[in-house]
């Protein structure tokens, strides 16, 4: 990571509620023209760092820092957050809406109206435009309410869940926008607790879990520290050697394959002549690289 | 600022161009109107003439009761009666059913009709068959004998028209008063000079001992308390659904990381205020247009209305009065708002506010009796009764200056005191979702943050 790009960082952020604490010492750093995933179960204290971080809160310990600087008013116009709760004023008309929310952020009226354009009409949501809200349906008022996010054209934007609730078709066009911002050079923090997506969609993670980092950086790098150690077999019988924990860490079982960890310094060699020897039979053996998936199980399990 | 005017604009908006507030703005003075204008129309709609037959068994009364029928003493009777139920506002719904009666008066047509030396039965039989051939709507039989026991019968088609049988009534008391009076020698002039009622001035007093000219009189104060009351109420709950909704909907996610929650609370505040103030505004003009419509159209026909004396000082009270009353239950309503989850939770915390409204309007009371004492006093300048209790004062006795500075100072301390508690509350409220604020959890938040 060149220091130059660095945009957001967070430096021992600690939050608490009462005896609860919710976020715990928590460093990182998102770098412009990538997109940072920012990854945790449900109550792993993503949405209070998030808060944090546009400034609706202020960390109990710890600092953060935007663009070089304290969160402020000032700093927050830079900021596009799209919450996992979504809310829009149901009664008012989308055009409304949208010019309420781009003022709230500083933009003046004419160049608001012009975004606003701009945006309906790449959303394919223009014919909308004088309807009220209450007229949308939920994956449009998602559209909505991912406008009012952009109009002030935000070096760093927020996303928390940005798919949730929208069709396949929706959301393919929903990445293809966040690749196009991404490739205009801005900060995009992407947080979720689905993997998989986050797998093809992140350059850099952070992995949270009961309010501690888990893990963190570049999603590459991350994989190939784990190195080639996980083993998709698909085989009969050897369930005695799968067992034996000196050899391997953990399994998990899909439908009709397991994916299967071996432990540390342990060679793959070794697993397959020990099955043969069991006497299984063996219909595929190959070396993968983890998923998002399989690391964060492993973490928060090990 | 810039984003203070964003929020304000919103909320004025969103209030001035719903429809309810279309509906009460227009709907109030309308129905003010109706209650002005129509009863103008009324008076001057001539019900239809009755046609009469007086069948008069001595032939005494008669004349009289003709005479007392007559459209101009009718007429002078109706000015009488509406010149009193103006100048008298504690007049019982009946009484004023009454005079409204006597405004309306009656028209007769007399049909002549030839009674003497014919037995009662007989004259029934005969007006009766006229009833019935379509020559006449009522008759009137007066007994030979008019002492005290007489009994006169009055038949008529129209029998249910309270109007005309009270037009009638009164004509025919008189009438036969008049007779007895002659009967008995006493001359109706002498009957009148004795009989007179006695002449009670009000006349208020000053703090000086001058006697004032004019008196603002107590509907005025009484009126000045509702609107205030009225639109407080009104305009608090509206408050407290807008943050309600913002919480409900999570909007209040966004907007907090978009603006400072003070800029974002105290814009509402102020957009629906001044939402109020137009409401106020145009209000208080129609009401001016309908007054001054009243006050031409009653000088026309002859009456003579002394308007209570309304200052420009007075104008200007009641606006810094409702604005301080205005931000002392918005801030309140503003504080329940962020505490509560759900609308139907705010129902139940919005009923205390408007208990204090309440005794404050029933302090008015007492307040209009005895603007003066030292209750009125303390009820005038205390925080939460001030705004709706010094407006009513002002008006019914204009209490010393140092009294209404008094007033201000304490309620706008209030405010910031109110304002300081609500903007805590509301910044940690409005992310709290799930579940209410306990008042200790309340209590907390205004400490610590």
């Amino acid at each position: 990571m060149s220091e130059s790009k660095v945009t957001l960082k967070a430096e021992g952020v600690t939050k608490s509620f009462g005896d609860f604490t919710a976020v715990n010492d928590l460093s990182f750093e998102a770098e412009a023209g990538r997109i940072f995933g920012f990854l945790g179960p449900n109550g792993a204290g993503k949405t209070t760092t998030i808060r944090m971080v546009v400034g609706i809160t202020v960390p109990d310990e710890g600092r953060v820092e935007l663009f070089g600087r304290r969160i402020s008013p000032g700093v927050q116009d830079r900021i596009g957050y799209l919450p996992e709760e979504r809310g829009l004023y149901k009664k008012m008309k989308v055009a409304d809406q949208l010019r309420y929310f781009a003022a709230l952020k500083g933009v003046n009226r004419k160049e608001a109206d012009k975004r606003i354009d701009f945006w309906l009409d790449r959303m394919n949501l223009a014919e909308w435009k004088e309807k009220k809200t209450t007229d949308l349906s939920k994956g449009m008022s998602q559209k909505l309410q991912f406008i009012t996010t952009m109009l002030h054209d935000p070096d760093l934007l927020i996303l928390d869940e940005p798919f949730s609730g929208l069709d396949p078709i929706n959301v393919e066009f929903m990445k293809e926008v966040i690749a196009d911002t991404k490739s205009q050079d801005k900060t995009i923090i992407f947080s979720t607790h689905m993997m998989d997506t986050a797998e093809k969609l992140c350059d850099d993670i952070l992995l949270i879990n009961k309010s501690r980092k888990v893990v963190g950086g570049s999603l590459r790098e991350i994989k190939e520290s784990y190195g080639k150690n996980v083993v998709a077999l698909r085989c009969v019988g050897g369930d005695e050697v799968l067992g034996d924990e000196e050899l391997v860490s953990g399994v998990i079982d899909h439908a009709d394959e397991q994916e299967v960890f071996l432990a540390k310094g342990k060679d793959p060699q070794e697993l397959l002549h020990k099955l043969i020897g069991s006497g299984a039979r063996i219909t595929r053996f190959e070396m993968i690289e983890p998923s998002l998936n399989d690391i964060f199980i492993d973490k928060v399990k090990g | 600022m810039q984003k203070f005017l964003a929020v304000l604009k919103r909320e004025y908006k969103k209030v001035v161009f719903s429809w309810t507030f279309l509906i009460t703005t227009f709907l109030m003075p309308f129905i003010a109107s109706v209650f002005v204008v129509v009863p103008m129309l009324i008076f001057s709609i001539e019900g239809e003439s009755t046609r009469i037959a007086i069948a008069d068994l001595n032939g005494n009364v008669e004349s009289r009761l003709r005479d007392n029928l007559s459209p101009t003493k009718i007429a002078e009777k109706a000015k009488k009666a509406a010149e009193e139920s103006l100048t008298d506002i504690t007049a019982s719904q009946d009484e004023k059913l009454k005079r409204s009666a006597e405004q309306l008066g009656g028209t007769f047509t007399f049909v002549p009709y030839e009674a003497r030396e014919k037995a009662v039965d007989e004259i029934r039989r005969e007006l009766s068959a006229k009833v019935a051939a379509g020559e006449l709507e009522a008759f009137l039989i007066i007994p030979k004998d008019i002492n005290s026991e007489a009994k006169f019968g009055y038949y008529s088609r129209k029998a249910g028209d309270f109007v005309i049988n009270s037009t009638l009534q009164d004509a025919l008391n008189e009438a036969v008063r008049s007779q007895r009076l002659a009967e008995a020698n006493i001359s109706e002039e002498m009957l009148k000079d004795l009989s007179k009622k006695v002449s009670f001035e009000v006349k208020p007093l000053t703090e000086t001992g001058d006697v004032k000219e004019q008196d603002s009189g107590p509907w005025t104060a009484f009126i000045v308390a509702m609107l205030i009351y009225i639109v407080l109420a009104i305009y608090g709950q509206a408050i407290m659904s807008a943050i309600v909704e913002e919480k409900e909907t999570r909007i209040s996610e966004v907007l907090f990381s978009s603006a400072r929650p003070f800029e974002l609370m105290m814009g509402k505040l102020v957009g629906v205020g001044l939402a109020g103030l137009t409401q106020l505004a145009i209000w208080i003009s129609t009401v001016a247009v309908l007054v001054t419509f009243g006050l031409v159209s009653a000088a026309a026909s002859g009456f003579e209305i002394t308007l209570p004396e309304i200052s420009i000082a007075m104008v200007v009270y009641f606006f810094i009065f409702f604005l301080l009353g205005y931000f002392i239950y918005a801030t309140i309503y503003a504080l329940i708002g962020s505490m509560v989850t759900s609308m139907q939770e705010g129902g139940q915390f919005a009923l205390p506010p408007i208990l204090i409204l309440l005794v404050g309007l029933y302090f008015c009371f007492a307040v209009i009796r005895d603007p003066n004492s030292a209750f009125a006093f303390w009820v005038s300048i205390a925080p939460f009764f001030a705004p709706i209790v010094m407006p009513v004062r002002i008006v019914s006795d204009m209490p010393p200056f140092w009294q209404i500075a008094l007033a201000i100072v304490l309620n706008g301390a209030a405010i910031v005191g109110l304002t300081w508690a609500a903007a805590r509350v509301y910044r940690v409220g409005m992310l709290m979702y799930g579940k209410r604020a306990t008042i200790p959890e309340v209590l907390k938040w205004i400490r610590q943050s």
